[in-house]
């Protein structure tokens, strides 16, 4: 298995012999097929992180992301929200698939 | 590193957001010619109508060539919401007339796509829009036709039933 990319707290490998990828998510590891990782970037670009920093919008700063058919679910903060950005960004740049550096909006 | 995303998927993903919001703009066209054969159905443009409903079937056609295009390519089409379809004319003239800026909407959309796509040497999504970038010249076209026999005709006593029964002319 070997690292597409690293963010602060995400990983994403690239499992070969499997012809799948796995998300480290720290206290989770979760096997994904390039059509779930395409949804995980579908949906973790389609959040409004701007919702976070207006107290009427997103209360408490949090978003509930639920992956792979809702076999998985992870709450994340603000933080960890933009970490995921980031990794979903770099992750398509270094597989080939994306030319983009800057944060893509959907 | 072996390449099993390129091997899994056909197309930029850039191209794919595109085509996505391409998806939504035929289903909204779509649902907009729906509005229009309903709006022509109650002010007894009864042909017009028939015109209108062979358009939002069109544009569903349209809608689900890119859907199968993403399909093929591997890529994750999303199905469409629909909102805000105006359901208000001021006259089968301003029917006709908002088809037109519909349609010169949905080609600016396509020609943006295409030239992204060479941007980012996607030659697939490129060569897929040849289709679209034809079909765009074709619909403005039967638009356009429409207004000019709209034009000639004129509105006055029977214009308005004279311009709804030639509109069967554009429906082969
Ligand atoms: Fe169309
Ligand atoms: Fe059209």
């Amino acid at each position: 298995m070997n690292v597409v990319y690293q963010s602060t707290y995400y990983t994403l490998y690239q499992s070969v012999k499997e012809r799948c990828f796995y998300v480290d998510f720290g206290q989770k590891m979760v096997r994904m097929s390039l059509c779930q990782l395409l949804s995980l970037r579908y949906k973790v670009l389609s959040i409004s992180i701007e919702d976070h920093f207006d107290g009427d919008l997103n209360r408490h700063g949090f978003e509930v992301l639920m992956l792979c058919n809702k076999e998985h679910l992870f709450v994340l903060n603000t933080l960890e929200v933009l970490d995921l950005k980031q990794l979903v960004d770099h992750s398509f740049v270094a597989l080939g698939l994306s030319e983009e550096r800057e944060t893509a909006s959907i | 590193m072996k390449d099993i995303a390129r091997q899994s998927m056909g197309i930029k993903v850039e191209s794919m957001d595109l085509l996505n919001g391409q998806i939504k703009m035929e289903a909204h066209a779509s649902a907009t010619y729906l509005a229009m054969a309903s709006w022509c159905e109650q002010n007894g443009f009864f042909t017009s109508a028939k015109f209108f409903y062979k358009q939002a079937e069109e544009e569903r056609g349209h809608m689900m060539k890119i859907f199968e295009f993403l399909i093929d390519t591997g890529g994750n089409p999303l199905s469409p919401e629909v909102t805000g379809i105006n359901h208000d004319y001021s006259s089968i003239v301003d029917v006709f007339e908002s088809t037109l800026e519909h349609e010169v909407a949905v080609t600016k959309s396509i020609h943006n796509i295409v030239k992204k796509a060479r941007e980012l040497g996607d030659i697939a999504t490129e060569r897929f829009l040849d289709w679209f970038v034809l079909e765009q010249v074709e619909e403005e076209n039967t638009i356009r036709d429409i207004l000019d026999m709209i034009a000639v005709t004129g509105t006055e006593g029977v214009g308005l039933q004279m311009i709804d029964n030639q509109v069967a002319n554009w429906m082969e």
